[in-house]
């Protein structure tokens, strides 16, 4: 039960998958995310992330302040397209 | 002791390694960080011709494409291979068309299917295409992979195979004895083997110093974006004609921004739905950020080429490394200089397509003695 718990709602990756992916060499919410697609949907971790943190420092022992958070990067939120430069061209 | 350490676990190290450990090698690989945490893991899944030089690039990439065709299988796990998706570039104008339609020239002598289109024609197979161009190269069968599940693909088929993996293990000097190359030193022991393979991607300069090699590979930063998923959008991967304009003809560019971003479109659609669009090739060493400057560039082209992206959303910028050669070709061989270090590196833009031709190569170099297709224009020793 506790193994199809859905972690990543954007992806529906659920713990057990986290778990092999970790079995599979995954030390960091990173490896996790590449392995599984955790991480990647529109929220982009925010739900999730904490959560795949909690569970590689759980499976790999490590202490949940050291297993380092995903990297950050632009946009804070979803952006349209059309935001850059309208309909200028280049 | 091992017969061979790979060093990086990225997608061209993996290939070698499941190659060497189908063939029986004892095979050690020493990642850095993890698969897919440099370039396989930020880049899009191009698997095409037209961006090719003509000539021998071009032939080794057939070889490779080819192998496309059956690794799924091989390799028992969903690549998202998507077989004859087709490869596009939109022409903008004349110039571009001139320039363009001489190489697909050359490009054809190898026996590709790479043609010059009209701009109804290329509406006609992508219908969210901009009608206002001029024309546009077409490839009706290039093809495209997810480079993520590719890399790991790789690992996972290696290490069926018996290869070991080592994540987060640096090497920080070399074996060598009598000038010959005869293991590796990392962060936590010395490892001996007979052959030492340098995979390490935009890396593999920083790996050659340790050993003493001036290799000339460079990183070059690739700004990408990913969108939110969309329904059914565009079939080819395609890029501007820019693309191979700047990798083909950069003296013919006059924009200084272009020039110095290296930007030039590059967008296709993942199996997911998202919406990946790129792409610049800056120097910048290994800084990896998002500016504003590639962000705006990059989105202004997108929207030019597909304007109903201009209602989509990007949910995440981010960027890759591209391993530079001075003259665009990867290094890939034994290394006179250095008895037992092998290169398999430099692949700049083509690495994924590169990446099943590169590890069949090099295990057949290591476990034969040759490959069995002369790649002497490959030679690691034009530059060293």
């Amino acid at each position: 039960m506790a193994e199809e718990l859905i972690i990543c709602r954007c992806q529906e990756v659920t713990q057990e998958e986290i778990v092999q992916a970790i079995a599979d060499g995954a030390a960091s919410v990173d490896g996790v995310k590449r392995r599984t697609r955790a991480c990647m949907g529109l929220c982009q971790g925010k739900t999730c992330g904490r959560l795949v943190q909690g569970i590689v420092a759980r499976e790999t022992g490590q202490n949940p302040a050291d297993v380092l958070p995903q990297k950050n990067r632009m946009p804070a939120r979803p952006v349209k397209i059309g935001a850059f430069g309208g309909d200028e061209d280049v | 002791m091992y017969d061979v350490i790979v060093v990086g676990g990225g997608i061209i190290g993996s290939s070698v390694a499941w190659q060497l450990a189908k063939r029986q090698k004892k095979v050690l690989v020493l990642e850095r960080r993890d698969s897919a945490s440099g370039s396989a893991g930020a880049t899009d899944g191009v698997v095409g011709y037209h961006t090719k030089k003509p000539g021998v690039q071009l032939d080794l990439a057939i070889q490779s494409i080819n192998m496309f065709k059956t690794l799924e299988q091989e390799l028992g796990v969903d690549i998202e291979f998507e077989d004859a998706c087709g490869g596009m570039q939109p022409v903008e104008n004349e110039e571009q068309w001139d320039i363009l339609s001489a190489i697909v020239d050359e490009q054809r002598k190898s026996g590709v299917d790479i043609r010059m289109i009209s701009a109804e024609e290329a509406c006609a197979l992508e219908p969210n295409l901009n009608p206002d161009i001029y024309g546009a190269l077409y490839c009706p069968l290039s093809c495209g992979v997810n480079p993520i599940k590719l890399t790991f693909a790789f690992r996972s088929a290696a290490v069926l195979n018996g290869a070991e993996y080592r994540n987060n293990t640096e090497v920080t000097g070399f074996i060598i004895e009598n000038g010959v190359c005869k293991g590796v030193v990392t962060n936590k022991e010395e490892i001996r083997a007979d052959y030492v393979v340098n995979a390490c991607g935009s890396w593999a300069g920083e790996l050659g110093k340790l050993a003493g090699l001036d290799i000339p590979i460079k990183p070059r930063k690739g700004q990408l974006a990913i969108t939110e998923p969309v329904g059914p959008f565009m079939k080819n991967m395609m890029q501007c004609a820019l693309y191979n304009v700047i990798k083909f003809r950069p003296e013919t560019i006059k924009d200084q921004t272009i020039l110095k971003l290296g930007a030039s479109m590059s967008i296709g659609q993942t199996r997911d739905g998202g919406i990946e669009i790129g792409a610049t090739r800056e120097f910048v060493g290994f800084e990896d950020e998002n500016t504003f400057e590639a962000i705006d560039t990059m989105m202004k082209r997108a929207a030019r080429f597909f304007p109903a992206l201009k209602d989509v959303s990007v949910i995440r910028y981010f960027s890759g490394f591209r391993p530079y050669t001075p003259d665009g070709l990867p290094m890939l061989g034994k290394v006179d200089a250095l008895s037992g270090f092998v290169m398999a590196a430099g692949h700049e833009g083509d690495g994924i397509a590169m990446s099943p031709i590169t590890g069949k190569l090099i295990a057949e170099i290591i476990v034969d003695g040759a490959p069995s297709y002369n790649i002497d224009s490959f030679s690691p020793n034009r530059f060293l």
